[in-house]
């Protein structure tokens, strides 16, 4: 299991011992609730991830996207809603299914809100995260979706300036095969200005990202 | 070691997993009919035909099959397809197979008992059973029922538990020849089963119709081998097609009991 180094992700439900009375008092309430959906935006900014209030502007980061070319964070992000996620292409848990709840929104919501908002995906694992390999995995989600890599050391130094944590690489158990890589489990959208405006933690639906995306598309 | 399983949020991994529980449900319910079988025998009450054991074998098998590692795990925490296709095989055919594989001996013991044949006359009355099952179905699909359930070792013991119960009542009208229902004829039987082979249920509709996963547990399951949405369809499909291909086996084993019935009445009148 990918390590959730994250403060600012929140962490998946974890299995609880046995508590039959709990569970069935719970049943009463989760009927009283009702509904499909358990997700509620947060009330006060209107999204489902939290808001960045402090001034964070996108970091000045300099990557090689999946194609070869020079791609700067902080110059890519400019004028464009831009979603960033720190992850790796053998994440076994939080990177797939974040991106696939948001590749299946992205590719349900108006053509209007795609243009408007790009996906960059930065590698925090580079030795094993080819172009090659980093463009496939990403072609299984979204064609539009960009891969990039970089140096470690400067990426850990843009989670820094962004408050997430760093990457941290943990070998495997009895120190066989390949290591876990802990990296930050939320993804950070930044407006058109390239200021950080929400945090996206794992666990977020497809149903939220459908509410959110159009949302954020009319960030000015 | 486990004694149900639970939603997980680890990736799957095709490590082996005791779950204690289910073996502890099967050896209890293996030892109480092996029991229930030598004291009817031995009273020399009716066991019935040579195949009892076989069905109530059955009832068992898929019990294991469906409850035990890996569709046990597989259901609670990564496919809602699997969890599906574990309801219809531990709500819906074990029970039919366990009843059906009980001795006539063991039915009859109960005509001597008042209390109890008040107490069963009540709950497996065909609208009351048809009304628990298909409430029982509804609750435990529901999706924030599910979230809660199959977060914890209990919840998910107690929603299967809940389901194969919901399954014998259901079936107890159709199988069990006490208490005696002389209106509720074999074609009433048929048309029981029937109706609950077409019914549109509200969590069939939920997962079919829906535009996004239902369940959040499936949905955010690592890794997700498919997409969520498809293998929710998938799961409507399965409960539906899985419940009415059930019940149809049920109206063709009424169908041929009652024609069965009949010839042989009508022999014996003849004759």
């Amino acid at each position: 299991m990918s390590p959730r180094v994250s403060g600012h992700g929140r962490t998946a439900a974890r299995s609880r011992g046995p508590s039959c009375r709990a569970a069935w008092g719970a049943v009463g309430l989760a009927l009283a609730w009702g509904g499909a959906s358990c997700e509620v935006p947060n009330e006060a900014s209107g999204v489902h991830g939290t808001p960045v209030h402090r001034e964070v502007g996108a970091p000045r980061l300099a990557l090689i996207d999946t194609e070869g070319r020079a791609f700067d964070l902080r110059e890519e992000t400019h004028g464009r809603v831009t979603l960033v996620f720190f992850g790796y292409t053998h994440c076994p848990d939080i990177c797939p299914v974040h991106m696939a709840t948001l590749s299946a929104a992205y590719s349900d919501v108006e053509p209007e809100v795609r243009d408007r908002i790009r996906v960059v995906f930065v590698s925090t694992d580079p030795e094993r995260d080819t172009p090659q390999r980093l463009r496939a995995w990403l072609d299984g989600y979204h064609r539009s979706f960009v891969g990039a890599r970089g140096a470690l050391d400067e990426i850990n130094g843009a989670l820094a300036g962004l408050q997430l944590p760093g990457v941290a690489v943990i070998p495997s158990e009895h120190g066989e095969g390949a290591p876990n890589i802990g990296h930050p489990s939320a993804i950070v959208a930044f407006g058109p200005d390239g200021r950080a405006r929400v945090r996206y933690p794992f666990g977020m639906r497809r149903a939220d990202w459908l509410r959110d995306l159009p949302r954020l598309a009319r960030e000015r | 070691m486990q004694w149900w399983c639970v939603a997980r949020t680890e990736a799957w991994s095709w490590q082996w997993q005791p779950l204690v529980g289910v073996w502890v449900v099967l050896a209890v319910l293996t030892v109480g009919y092996r029991r229930l079988r030598r004291s009817v025998e031995e009273e020399g009450g009716d066991v019935g035909p040579s195949w009892r054991p076989t069905a109530f074998g059955g009832g068992l098998f898929l019990l294991w099959v469906s409850l035990d590692w890996p569709l046990g795990p597989l259901g609670a925490s990564y496919f809602a397809s699997v969890h599906m296709a574990q309801y219809v095989a531990v709500g819906v055919a074990a029970p039919a197979l366990l009843l059906i594989g009980l001795p006539d001996g063991a039915f009859r013991r109960i005509e001597t008992r008042p209390r109890v044949l008040r107490i069963l006359g009540a709950l497996t009355h065909p609208l009351v059973a048809f009304s628990l099952f298909n409430g029982v179905m509804t609750v435990t699909h529901w999706p924030s029922v599910v979230e809660v359930l199959m977060r914890s070792q209990m919840g998910s013991f107690g929603l299967d538990v809940s389901w194969l119960v919901a399954g014998l009542v259901f079936w107890w009208p159709v199988v069990a020849p006490v208490p005696a229902r002389t209106a509720f004829s074999p074609l009433a039987k048929i048309g029981y089963l029937a109706l609950n082979a077409f019914l549109i249920r509200p969590p069939f509709a939920m997962m079919v119709f829906s535009a996004d996963p239902i369940y959040r547990i499936y949905e955010l399951a690592p890794p997700p081998a498919g997409d969520a949405l498809d293998d929710q369809q998938l799961g409507g499909v399965i409960m539906k097609i899985g419940v009415a291909w059930v019940m149809f086996a049920g109206v063709v084993a009424v169908f041929l009991r009652w024609v069965r019935t009949e010839a042989a009445a009508a022999k014996g009148g003849g004759g």
